[in-house]
């Protein structure tokens, strides 16, 4: 047993520990598909004009990020993050502010940007379908949350973040522009309504599997991950009804050891056109509001900065306020 | 080293070997990796969950004066109790067989019992998934030959856990047992028959004590081994089958509390220290792993 604890403690030691050169810029993000699409778009094309290399590393964890900052020994220099933990780690001092002198912000969505972030990339809750599986896709999240009318199971996104607690409002007749504050009681007692019914998706391979595998035929996902699936011939459905979006942020962790580099990739990152050659691999929208004219026409409208009209916007510094008090009663509520 | 020492220098430099290494000393290094490495993070964890986000032992209260949290708690020592139960229950006469085949088809049964311990714990739980969910293999088959009309909920849930645990257990189970089995001599239980014991006779009053010590080290493992786990849980689990683990991670990496992880992680670890107090007490080391 104890030689088992000394492997695993030599492993994660090797892993952590690999120091980067000094010049090297360290990216970190998700991993899986996303990440390889934002080495090609954005972390090659950085070390094309600048000679910079950059290291990937990955998945972002809220929890090495705050061991790093607060040893003061990041490794990180650039983080992809979600949109409200970036408003909130802003506040609380974990973050560097960017440098707006050379990232340019005037043509990024103000939706997404703060003094420490500005939108990576930015996606919808959107209610997806498998066509194949059943009689009649769920149209609206009301239809979503009706178990009458569309029985069986659901697919809901697991961790505390925007996006659930929203759709639960609007499915009880909370009209979009009242959702803030969110009722958490009114949330809760409609996401009761359905929770036996629900099946909750940890990361958004395992979405696309239960809705491929019609496990959970419908569900709340992520609008990407569905063009994925039909690019993949599965037949679904996505309904972009009242699209709840929410955005992702780059971010530079306090005491990043490369922070002027930083922000140049942040800079090149958020141009129209690493913008658009995201987008065009990912299916989630540009933050760059430039970007769609570099796109193909039949691409851009597949993307939720296409469905403007009908979205709902996640209020990201209401989250970055109130994300520990949702997330201890999130999870609380989930154990019952 | 010991031929050396006696071919240059003989009995005469005795002294010398008082200076040997002694088993402790070439622990050392291991050791102080150890220490370096593993107690000294835990021990800082440990230490926040008392200091954050106030002195004192709020963190310890909140937990332990939760419902949620006790009910979590109670989770983990349920399902943990119930993959040992199970474990032992398909490994003693997998154990069993193994010792008593002939050698050659004993050999190619642990190739793939080694095997599977090989194969990634993240493909191996994908495909507990995809084998179990409602859609999956299992549930078609069993309405395909009429034996049910509505698939059976075997993931998301308890059933989910324990099957997806059960199978990654067992083999923790099964080589101890392996181990005390194969050295109990099979005159013993030809003598138990001789002396007129039946065959259930022969194996719950002589082939179970004898392999008591190996059933026990192995459940014991398996027991603190699934008090910690959390990739199969957290996949095959509902979020009502919540384990310790995912508890703490949820505290650490979602919710960025210490304090609350390290309080949680300090009572995981006070209860496997306590177990693992127990099973040194009553079978020591010596009796474990079989050897």
């Amino acid at each position: 047993m104890k030689k088992l604890f000394a492997l695993a403690a030599a492993a994660a030691t090797i892993a952590t520990s690999m120091p980067a050169a000094a010049a090297d810029l360290v990216f970190t993000s998700w991993g899986g598909t996303t990440q390889d699409a934002q080495k090609i778009a954005w972390a090659e094309k950085f070390t094309e004009e600048t000679g910079i290399n950059v290291l990937q590393d990955g998945p972002t964890d809220y929890g090495k990020l705050k061991a790093m900052v607060e040893a003061n020994s990041v490794t990180w220099d650039v983080v992809d993050v979600e949109g409200d933990y970036a408003a909130q780690a802003g506040k609380n001092g974990m973050l560097e502010k960017l440098d707006f002198s050379v990232i340019d912000k005037s043509k990024l969505d103000p939706r997404f940007v703060t003094d420490y972030s500005v939108g990576s990339f930015y996606y919808s809750f959107v209610i997806g379908c498998n066509k194949d599986a059943v009689d009649a896709c769920p149209k609206t999240w009301a239809d979503l949350f009706d178990t009458e009318k569309f029985p069986g199971k659901r697919a809901f996104y697991k961790w505390s973040a925007p996006g659930v607690i929203e759709a639960a409002l609007l499915a009880d007749g909370v009209p979009a522009d009242k959702l803030y504050p969110l009722d958490l009681d009114r949330a809760f007692k409609k996401l009761d309504t359905i929770k036996e019914d629900i099946i909750w998706w940890s990361g958004g391979a395992q979405s696309q599997q239960l809705l491929a595998s019609a496990e959970a035929p419908f569900g709340s996902v992520w609008n990407g991950r569905m063009t994925a699936l039909a690019q993949s011939g599965i037949n679904v459905e996505t309904s972009w009804e009242q699209n709840i979006t929410a955005a992702d942020s780059l971010v530079v962790p306090k005491g990043a050891k490369n922070k002027e580099a930083a922000m140049k990739f942040i800079a090149l990152a958020t141009s129209a056109q690493a913008q658009a050659d995201l987008a065009k691999v990912t299916g989630y929208a540009p933050t760059n509001v430039d970007s769609p004219e570099l796109m193909d026409p039949e691409l851009a409208k597949t993307l939720p900065d296409a469905q403007t009209a009908n979205q709902v916007n996640a209020d990201m510094n209401y989250w970055a306020e109130n994300r520990d008090a949702i997330g201890e009663r999130w999870y609380a509520w989930q154990a019952q | 080293m010991a031929s050396q020492t006696e071919t240059e220098s003989g009995a005469a430099y005795a002294p010398l070997r008082a200076r040997r290494p002694t088993d402790f000393d070439l622990t050392l290094p291991a050791l102080g990796l150890l220490i370096l490495f593993f107690v000294l993070p835990v021990a800082i964890l440990l230490t926040r969950s008392v200091t954050e986000p106030q002195p004192g032992l709020g963190n310890y209260a909140e937990l332990l004066g939760s419902s949620t949290y006790l009910r979590i708690f109670a989770n983990t020592f349920i399902v943990s109790g119930l993959v040992t139960f199970v474990s032992l229950l398909i490994g003693f006469p997998v154990a069993w067989a193994l010792a008593i085949m002939p050698s050659r088809i004993a050999s190619i049964v642990f190739a793939i019992l080694l095997l599977s311990m090989w194969t990634n714990l993240l493909a191996r739980t994908y495909a507990w998934m995809v084998l179990l969910q409602r859609t999956g293999v299992i549930n078609k088959v069993l309405i395909g030959i009429g034996l049910i009309d509505k698939p059976l909920p075997l993931v998301n849930n308890l059933t989910g856990v324990t099957i997806g645990m059960t199978y990654i257990m067992l083999p923790f189970i099964i080589l101890p047992l392996y181990g005390v089995i194969r050295k109990i001599d099979p005159a013993i239980l030809q003598a138990a028959a001789l002396c007129g014991a039946t065959r259930w006779q022969s194996l719950v009053r002589v082939l179970l004590p004898l392999a008591m010590p190996g059933m026990a080290a192995g459940a014991l493992m398996v027991f603190v081994m699934s008090l910690g786990y959390f990739v199969t849980p957290a996949l095959l689990g509902g979020t009502a089958n919540m384990m310790l683990a995912e508890l703490i991670a949820q505290f650490v990496q979602s919710l960025v509390n210490w304090g609350m992880g390290g309080a949680a992680a300090l009572v995981l670890l006070v209860v496997t220290l306590a177990l693992y107090a127990v099973q040194l007490r009553f079978f020591g080391t010596d009796r474990m792993g079989g050897r």
